[in-house]
């Protein structure tokens, strides 16, 4: 059903010219604002049907602003977009209805059985009683939580939650995926279990939109767009925005005092980047070998004791450390 | 609106309300407590009773009687109706708490050395200020007949034969018990409690875990969450009045003597203006706690600012213009008088008035608060 063109509102439209059969989301200069404050600026972007999208930035960057305008929970300022055919602006109800959406809270009914949140879940989304009871019988096997159907959901442990929460969410079976840091919180094996899950509804055509705080979660997915202060500053493959940084040569470098090292560094000479990655100290000396930029005896003679140093591979912390500090720069 | 998702949002809140083992007690049992506690506290210092006048005599003595009520800092002449009827109206419209008739005749009486009565008229639908009323009327009738009748027969330790008898009669609650008045002002506050607390403190929890937000990623709309949301308050503070109406009319024996239209409609005015002080604290509050503290703040002033526990009468005159803000001060007139004296919507119309602006204000302040926090 499309709504008529509302001439008040022509900017809140994205042209069908934009929209092919093929794109899960296309969103089109969507702006959305606090009084002064664009917490999201104009970004374009699509994802296609089928891929895993991954939605990355730091926080407040306009990610979760983003994420509440696709699933049509609110509107934009200006711009729009279209989620699985539907216009964010005129038909959020139907988006809504053709969505799952899962966040970092599992926001499950804490005081209501398994069963419950299904039963309820499902007749929100307007399931059949034969549709329920076939689902639930998928989810129940699918979060392996067969016999626990009686149990309180705040009781259960977190792995549990956040595959009985995605079930929640998937129960109508939309084609289109949002998962807001699925992950945050949960220990790496069930943060692995899960994956194993998203790549099953991913095989299985189903398109994912996913952010995270996890880097190596990041190369999971098919395409990835990173958001910064509202903007979109980097958008391709994974292997394509490690590409920015092919040129460059990355250290890491091994010191005893690593937050004092990283000091002296900044701003010197020949040194693109420095930065904390975990314990280590990750500097970016541009197109210049480890050689010649000779970190151990610079950083010797400023009175600190380097301990090894090694050229590594970009990694998408890396590039995105690069890509924030590019932007900052031209700020 | 899909009446389907309304009612598995009302399903959803009894399942957890009831899963909730504080709960059931809470709402059942809270109404006594509460009823059995507020039903015997005593009333302190009454001052400026307002006092109808009707003086039939209309003679320098009948003038030095009223004089001696006026004078005495305790009672302040508001209306002088014309006749019997016109005291009665002043009663029920809550226009005066004390009426004095002087008969005809009285002077004539007075200047023979004949005993003489005056009634005195206390409105027993507010016991505390009733029974303090009537001890001042007492004593100034004392002082007033010694000064009338300046024979030795008045000199002290002399039982007189003669002088002026105030026949103190309490109308509407004749026997003045607290609790007569306690339960009808009960059933406004445990609706306050209820609607207004319960509510905010169930939705400040959905947004506190996350499923507020879940919510409205599914195909809820707005309307239907706020129904499934306000709807199972609406009920559970329609069984706590059941309890209080039903405990207080049988165990405590209070008599009602009202209508329940005239109580329906003044509780519902004042349901649908609790709501939506709920609605605003949900909005103040991003952690139950907070809406709890908000919750008392707003609970305080209308227990103390409104007649609830103190009387109006009693309180210092700075003080009262506030009063006027709290919509509880008007529903507990409106189900004090109408559960005492049968008071309807004609005598009762100013209270009736401001509970519809009330309500319409407040409510609607909040539900448009609430769309709008909705959309950010």
């Amino acid at each position: 059903m499309r709504m008529p063109w509302n001439p008040q509102q022509p900017e809140s439209c994205v042209p069908d010219s934009l929209v092919h059969s093929d794109d899960a989301i296309v969103v089109s200069g969507m702006r959305k604002s606090f009084g002064d404050f664009a917490a999201v600026d104009g970004i374009d972007f699509t994802v296609k049907k089928g891929e895993i999208f991954g939605f990355l930035g730091p926080n407040g960057s306009g990610k979760t602003t983003t994420i509440r305008m696709l699933c049509g929970v609110i509107e934009p300022t200006g711009g729009g977009a279209r989620v699985m055919g539907y216009d964010i602006c005129s038909q959020a109800e139907l988006v809504r209805a053709n969505i799952g959406y899962m966040s970092q809270k599992f926001s499950l009914f804490q005081d209501l059985t398994v069963d419950e949140n299904l039963k309820f879940y499902a007749g929100i989304y307007g399931l059949s009683a034969a549709k329920f009871a076939e689902r639930r019988g998928y989810i129940l096997e699918m979060a392996d939580l067969r016999g626990r159907e009686k149990e309180l959901t705040g009781n259960l442990s977190v792995g549990w939650k956040q595959r009985l929460a995605l079930g929640c969410a998937t129960i109508h079976e939309p084609r289109l995926i949002f998962l807001d840091e699925p992950t945050s919180g949960v220990d790496p094996t069930a943060r692995r279990h899960f994956w194993e899950l998203l790549n099953e509804l991913a095989a299985g055509g189903v398109t994912l939109f996913v952010t995270t705080h996890y880097m190596d979660e990041a190369t999971h997915c098919n395409r990835l767009a990173f958001i910064y202060r509202g903007r979109i500053i980097a958008a391709g493959t994974p292997h394509e925005i490690k590409d920015e940084l092919a040129r460059d040569t990355i250290l890491q470098v091994e010191v005893a005092d690593g937050e004092g090292a990283l000091a002296a560094l900044e701003g010197e000479p020949g040194i693109k980047e420095a930065y904390m990655q975990g314990a280590m100290l990750h500097v970016n000396v541009g197109e210049r070998s480890a050689a010649e930029a000779d970190l151990p005896s610079r950083l010797g003679s400023a009175g600190f004791r380097v301990l090894g140093t090694d050229r590594v591979e970009p990694t998408l912390e890396d590039a995105f450390v690069h890509l924030v500090g590019k932007q900052g720069g031209r700020a | 609106m899909s009446l389907r998702r309304i009612w598995l949002l009302i399903w959803k809140e009894f399942t957890q309300l009831l899963r909730d083992r504080s709960m059931i007690p809470l709402i059942f049992l809270l109404p006594v407590i509460q009823l059995v506690m507020f039903g015997y506290v005593i009333g302190t210092d009454v001052k400026d009773l307002r006092t109808a006048i009707l003086d039939l005599d209309g003679t320098p003595a009948s003038h030095r009687v009223v004089e001696g009520f006026t004078s005495s800092g305790y009672f302040v002449a508001v209306a002088r109706p014309v006749d019997e009827a016109g005291v009665r109206k002043t009663l029920d419209g809550n226009t005066a708490q004390v009426a004095i008739i002087i008969p005809k005749g009285f002077a004539d009486k007075v200047r023979r050395g004949q005993a003489t009565k005056l009634s005195v008229i206390v409105d027993g639908s507010d016991a505390k200020t009733a029974s303090v009323a009537q001890g001042y009327a007492g004593s100034i009738v004392a002082n007033l007949s010694s000064k009338l009748y300046p024979s030795p027969a008045a000199k002290p330790g002399v039982t007189t034969p003669v002088g002026v008898d105030a026949r103190v009669r309490v109308l509407f609650n004749p026997t003045m018990r607290a609790v007569n008045t306690m339960v009808p002002a009960l059933l406004a506050f445990i609706l306050m409690l209820s609607t207004q607390n319960l509510m905010s403190q169930s939705i400040v929890k959905e947004r506190e875990r996350g499923t507020l937000e879940q919510l409205f990623v599914t195909p809820i709309g707005r309307a239907e969450y706020l129904i499934g949301k306000l709807l199972p308050y609406v009920a559970v503070a329609i069984i706590q009045i059941l309890v209080v109406f039903t405990v207080g009319t049988l165990w405590f024996k209070v008599p009602f003597s009202g209508s329940v239209a005239v109580l329906g409609v003044g509780l519902g005015l004042f349901m649908i203006t609790a709501l939506g002080q709920g609605m605003l604290v949900s909005l103040m509050s991003r952690t139950r706690y907070q809406a709890q503290q908000a919750g008392t703040f707003l609970m305080v002033p209308s227990m103390m600012l409104s007649g609830f526990v103190f009387p109006l009468s009693s309180m210092p005159a700075v003080l009262i213009p506030l009063t006027y803000l709290i919509p509880l001060r008007y529903i507990l007139v409106i189900v004090r008088s109408n559960f005492v004296k049968g008071s309807g919507f004609v005598a009762l119309w100013p209270q009736f008035l401001a509970m519809i602006i009330f309500s319409i204000a407040i409510f609607g302040l909040g539900l448009s608060r609430f769309q709008k926090k909705l959309n950010d």
